[in-house]
């Protein structure tokens, strides 16, 4: 009992060391920049809590560029998605329903390929991707991360548990494949589709360096690259970039809070301990 | 058969055209020299110049201290979530929030919080009445405080997996411990940490790999530097392709940092296979 309340203690105090960073940026971002410091010198327990909701900070950031960057990545983090989730589920299902010789090498071939980390070809990719004056676009953008090992994965361990019987009755009933597809695999894997497209949409949201190389043009550039280039001006604004801080973590975490059993559904789906 | 690869036809694609051209064109041109062939010349130049073989040196450091700390701390916190505390979805889902956080925002909202002068690491270090640091501007400092970054943006992520990871440990296992007089040390060491190896050794690898390729904080707060001390590979690399345009440079180092990764990943599964008779 008495252990019991120390070891929460010790949750609470870590705790803090996790969210108070987060609460520090958010109410800085709704407070003026004098503020901001006033707080911290000494620092009082106001830094961390919103006493001010000052929402100039972004309504100041409204006027720049920074609103086009935000719906740039909310474009790109869509497009992701939906893109990523169709061409997913097909390889899935291509590799989970369909009896073929082989079936197991090319999983493997597919999935190894794709959990090589994109970061280590991303620089040739690039580079092709400029010689063929495809960079500065929003496919550009949005290719890299629609085809994913992980989601692949996932959809097929989720794909292999539905019995084969239904396959056979919708055959019996004239069905192709295709049909099966969407009539019956899709409709019925609701929770692998969300955990799959959530890892699609994280990965794409945290995409940094892919659109750092291949974007040069300034009203194609996604929030994360906007916000730090801002940070490398010499005098830039501190409220603002909390505000622009605020908006690029509020949007997933608004998707991630309510879908979060989904996602750590699909890390047990993944079966990472089979 | 000829319907299952229609399925997977547009994922084929792409595997070809963004995963193994790439990879291709790289292992190739890493033994070139603008366009024409000079054999291991750039792996030789990478083994002679100090800055790259520091950027090696330097990963490698980072690494060794960055993944086990990481790890250490996710897997305490998921055995101090999974059954010891009240409330542990509460702390779990604070603790977690970090993730949705981009790396790169995260980035630069400690970076702001790590400024020497005005940051609220500095104030809050003073109102426990230590001395105020330099952090990121400090030769000795600016690796830690990369390190410090990183783990508060990645240890959550890893303790979710740890967690869900003990949940599948059957009970009864444990029980039968107990009720064999074990402790609650002794059944962790010889019930609970074995049956978890299995997401250990996945956790460890892929926190290894995601650390191997640290890219945004380098590049948004220190630039490698003071004195390269936060030079790591991966930054490295970039500066070779963009900012010297040595690319075929750069493929090369790409070649020798997945060579790195790959051997330091077998040893860790080599650690911790899963022994059948376990």
């Amino acid at each position: 009992m008495i252990q019991r309340l120390l070891f929460t203690l010790v949750a609470f105090l870590t705790s803090l060391f996790f969210i108070l960073p987060i609460l520090w940026m958010l109410s800085s971002a709704l407070r003026p920049q004098a503020e901001i410091f006033r707080t911290l010198s000494p620092l009082s327990v106001e830094a961390f809590l919103p006493t001010t909701l000052d929402t100039s900070n972004f309504q100041n950031l409204l006027q720049g560029n920074y609103p086009r960057a935000v719906l740039n990545s909310v474009v790109v983090a869509s497009g992701t998605v939906v893109i990523g989730l169709l061409i997913s589920s097909a390889a899935a299902f291509g590799l989970s329903a369909i009896e073929f010789r082989g079936r197991e090498v090319v999983f493997a071939i597919v999935v190894i390929s794709f959990m090589v980390p994109f970061e280590v070809i991303s620089i040739p990719l690039a580079q092709i991707v400029r010689e063929n004056r495809i960079n500065n676009s929003f496919i550009s953008l949005i290719l890299p991360g629609v085809a994913n090992g992980l989601a692949i994965f996932l959809l097929r361990q989720f794909f292999l548990g539905i019995p084969r019987e239904l396959i056979q009755a919708a055959q019996v009933d004239g069905a192709g494949w295709w049909k099966i597809f969407y009539g019956i695999f899709l409709p019925l894997s609701k929770p692998a589709l969300i955990g799959a497209g959530l890892i699609l949409f994280i990965w794409q949201w945290q995409s940094y360096l892919w659109p750092l190389m291949i974007i040069s043009d300034n009203s194609m550039d996604v929030a994360p690259v906007a916000l730090a280039k801002y940070m490398g001006q010499f005098d830039f604004d501190f409220g603002q970039m909390f505000a622009g801080a605020v908006i690029l973590s509020l949007i997933p975490t608004l998707i991630l809070l309510p879908l979060q059993r989904y996602f750590t559904q699909s890390i047990t789906l993944s079966g990472i301990k089979e | 058969m000829a319907v299952a690869f229609l399925f997977m036809m547009p994922a084929l694609i792409l595997l070809v055209f963004i995963r193994i051209v790439p990879s291709v064109q790289a292992f190739v041109s890493s033994f070139q020299f603008r366009g024409e062939f000079v054999g291991l010349d750039n792996y030789a130049f990478i083994l002679s110049n100090d800055r790259i073989l520091g950027a090696i040196q330097t990963t490698l450091m980072f690494n060794l201290i960055v993944n086990p700390l990481q790890i250490i701390l996710a897997l305490l916190l998921a055995l101090l979530l999974v059954d010891r505390v009240y409330a542990p979805s509460l702390w779990r889902v604070l603790i977690f929030m970090p993730v949705a956080v981009p790396l790169s925002v995260a980035t630069i909202v400690w970076g702001i919080a790590m400024r020497p002068d005005d940051g609220m690491l500095n104030a809050f270090l003073n109102w426990l009445g230590i001395a105020s640091q330099p952090f990121l501007v400090s030769q000795d400092q600016a690796l830690f405080s990369i390190i410090f970054i990183a783990s508060w943006a990645g240890v959550g992520y890893w303790m979710i997996f740890l967690i869900s990871g003990l949940k599948e440990i059957p009970e009864s296992l444990k029980e039968a411990a107990q009720l064999d007089g074990a402790g609650y040390w002794r059944t962790l060491i010889s019930i609970t940490l074995p049956l978890l190896r299995r997401t250990l050794a996945f956790v460890l690898v892929a926190d290894t790999i995601a650390n191997f390729l640290l890219f945004s904080p380098i590049q948004i707060l220190t630039r490698g530097g003071p004195s390269n001390s936060t030079n790591l590979i991966m930054f490295e690399t970039y500066r070779n392709a963009f900012a010297f345009n040595d690319l075929e440079l750069a493929y090369a180092l790409m070649i020798v940092l997945l060579a790195i990764l790959m051997v330091v990943v077998t040893l860790q599964f080599r650690l911790l296979r899963t022994h059948e008779s376990a």
